[in-house]
């Protein structure tokens, strides 16, 4: 006990040192060949509790550690119209992602034309998803409003398909006295040839593969009065064909995906009340007897309100609703037709949680999750859907650092 | 009767001393609130901090600039003068003062926003942080000798090297 509490206390040493040294190393821009690079990066742990069901990790009455993203990124602005940019990850999340590094991004940022009035421009290369506000940034847990995004609109389970795409994004902004506008339109080919993107999408059993046409997303943003007011709008569509595995049990069918996701948000000095609601519907045809021709339409929507306390506390109370399918809220069809739990298909969060920033670098983290229904869970981490229970609760302990 | 008589005397003094209590009141009420309104504004005026200017490098172009331009040159969203030199930004602290009055005064941003603006984008690989400065000595030396330089300074501070930019 007396051996491990020690080592626990040197590698911990040593694990801050490390990060002091990374951060003294690495926080301050380097003046490369007249250019500024600039270099940050993030390490964050998080701890889930649940009263029932795994989620991210074996989280079921034990802690579960599996939740981890460690990033870093570069930039670098050889002209002042051109910057490059590369981030990795690792994200560790449970049995739905195991935390090997990947390019997050990596592109080319051209910015054609600017002046006064606004600026247009295009990225190249690796860009992440313009998807509702908080995508592009969903694994910085210092850009994000709580440990957990709102499951309804920023699946933890479908994230690989989501996160980024390879492709092209045009974008064009507008600045006046009325508001800024900022547009992008992307076009790229999503992340969806892994085997997680399979499970996502069609579950464990069927053993074949994705592939996607070229995705495009649009989104628009309105900021009025200075960021005070910000409405959004994105909609997306993914074009997706699978290959069927040896001895599938679905055969090569044909996926499709509309989104339509409308944003609202009002930032006070001390307060923000944010809204998103979106429109999934999701189509599926030749996949075989055992999925028949479907189309179905998800509905999520959720309100948050989060309170700055003091400079360094906030405070955060989100419902957060999901249905898998608007015409079958509470599952009852989906129950007589499969077997398997109405409660699946639909999952109702109460969420409160605290955020104190020790310092500008160091974050802590705490909320509470109250849910009815498992909707949001991922197979992964619960193969046995009989296992499920409907009604649950989740602590969730989280620390960031940055630098 | 003696009762009546006994009482009279109190009742009317009750009375009186009522009326003139409120009357005093209502008298001094207007008088009171503006001592108290020139006494605040007086102190105000004694202990508020010098206002914040915009500043730029002494040969910049630019005299007037939009507030809206100006929140997307330190939003780090607009990069370039319209004569075609960068934009270099300059920013204290989050937590200076002068952070907080150019941020709520002139930007109309507030500093918690514009703070999260700049994570957003540099974690998505669409931008890069201003250069922060650790004092006021250096706002004032890095935006006279920097071509293209941005930053704000309070008002008791501005030298001759550095210009100031009004805000239209």
């Amino acid at each position: 006990m007396c051996a491990s509490f020690k080592f626990a206390k040197t590698a911990a040493g040593i694990f801050i040192q490390g990060i002091f040294l990374l951060w003294t190393t690495f926080a301050h821009a380097e003046n490369l060949m007249g250019s500024e690079l600039q270099l940050h990066g993030f390490l964050t742990q998080g701890v889930v509790i649940t009263s029932d069901n795994n989620f991210l990790g074996q989280s079921n009455k034990k802690a579960s550690p599996d939740f981890r993203e460690i990033g870093v990124n570069g930039s670098l602005r050889p002209i002042s119209d051109v910057q490059l940019s590369a981030g990795l990850l690792s994200h560790k999340a449970g049995g739905t992602d195991n935390g090997e590094l990947r390019l997050d991004y990596g592109l080319i940022d051209w910015t054609v034309s600017s002046n006064e009035q606004g600026r247009s421009g295009i990225r190249l290369g690796r860009v992440k998803n313009a998807y509702g506000l908080y995508n592009k940034t969903r694994d910085v847990a210092f850009t994000r409003p709580s440990i957990l995004l709102p499951q309804s609109i920023y699946f933890e389970r479908t994230r690989n398909v989501t996160v980024a795409s390879d492709g092209a994004e045009l974008y064009l902004d507008r600045y006046s006295e009325a508001g800024s506008l900022f547009v992008t339109f992307a076009l790229g080919q999503p992340q969806i040839g892994s085997e997680a993107a399979k499970v996502a999408l069609v579950g464990l059993i069927p053993n074949g593969s994705f592939e996607s046409k070229l995705m495009p997303i649009f989104q628009a943003i309105y900021e009025g009065d200075g960021g005070k007011y910000r409405l959004g709008f994105t909609t997306l569509q993914l074009d997706a064909r699978y290959n069927p595995g040896v001895g599938d049990v679905l055969q090569a069918g044909q996926m499709k995906f509309t989104p339509k996701i409308f944003s609202a948000q009002y930032n006070a000095e001390h307060w923000s009340l944010t809204s998103e609601y979106a429109l999934r519907p999701t189509s599926n045809k030749n996949f075989g007897p055992n999925a028949p021709d479907s189309t179905i339409h998800g509905q999520s929507y959720y309100v948050q309100g989060s309170y700055r306390l003091a400079s360094k506390w906030e405070a955060l109370l989100r419902y957060d609703v999901m249905y898998a399918d608007s015409g079958d809220r509470d599952g009852k069809e989906f129950a007589a037709a499969t077997h398997r739990p109405a409660f699946t298909r639909f999952s109702k969060d109460w969420t409160a949680g605290v955020r104190f920033d020790l310092t500008p670098e160091f974050m802590l983290r705490a909320e509470y999750h109250r849910v009815d229904g498992t909707g949001y869970l991922p197979v992964q981490d619960n193969p046995n859907p009989s296992a499920l229970v409907q009604r649950w609760d989740m602590l969730m302990l989280l620390a960031s650092f940055r630098f | 009767m003696f009762e009546s008589i006994r009482l009279y005397p109190v009742s009317a003094m009750k009375n009186l001393s009522g009326i003139s209590i409120f009357a005093l009141f209502w008298r001094a009420c207007p008088l009171y609130m503006l001592a108290v309104f020139l006494f605040t504004a007086n102190s105000y005026a004694d202990t508020q901090e010098p206002a914040v200017v915009v500043i730029t490098f002494p040969a910049t172009s630019e005299n007037v600039i939009s507030r809206s331009s100006l929140r997307a040159i330190f939003g780090m969203r607009l990069g370039k003068w319209p004569v075609d030199t960068p934009v270099k930004v300059f920013v204290m602290k989050d937590d200076t003062p002068e952070h907080s009055d150019f941020s709520k005064n002139i930007l109309q941003v507030f500093p918690h926003q514009l703070r999260l603006a700049w994570d957003r984008q540099v974690f998505s690989g669409q931008g890069q942080y201003p250069e922060q400065v650790a004092s006021v000595q250096e706002m004032l030396s890095k935006i006279a000798s920097t071509p293209g330089a941005i930053g704000y300074i309070k008002t008791n501070e501005i030298t001759k090297n550095v210009r100031i930019l009004q805000i239209r």
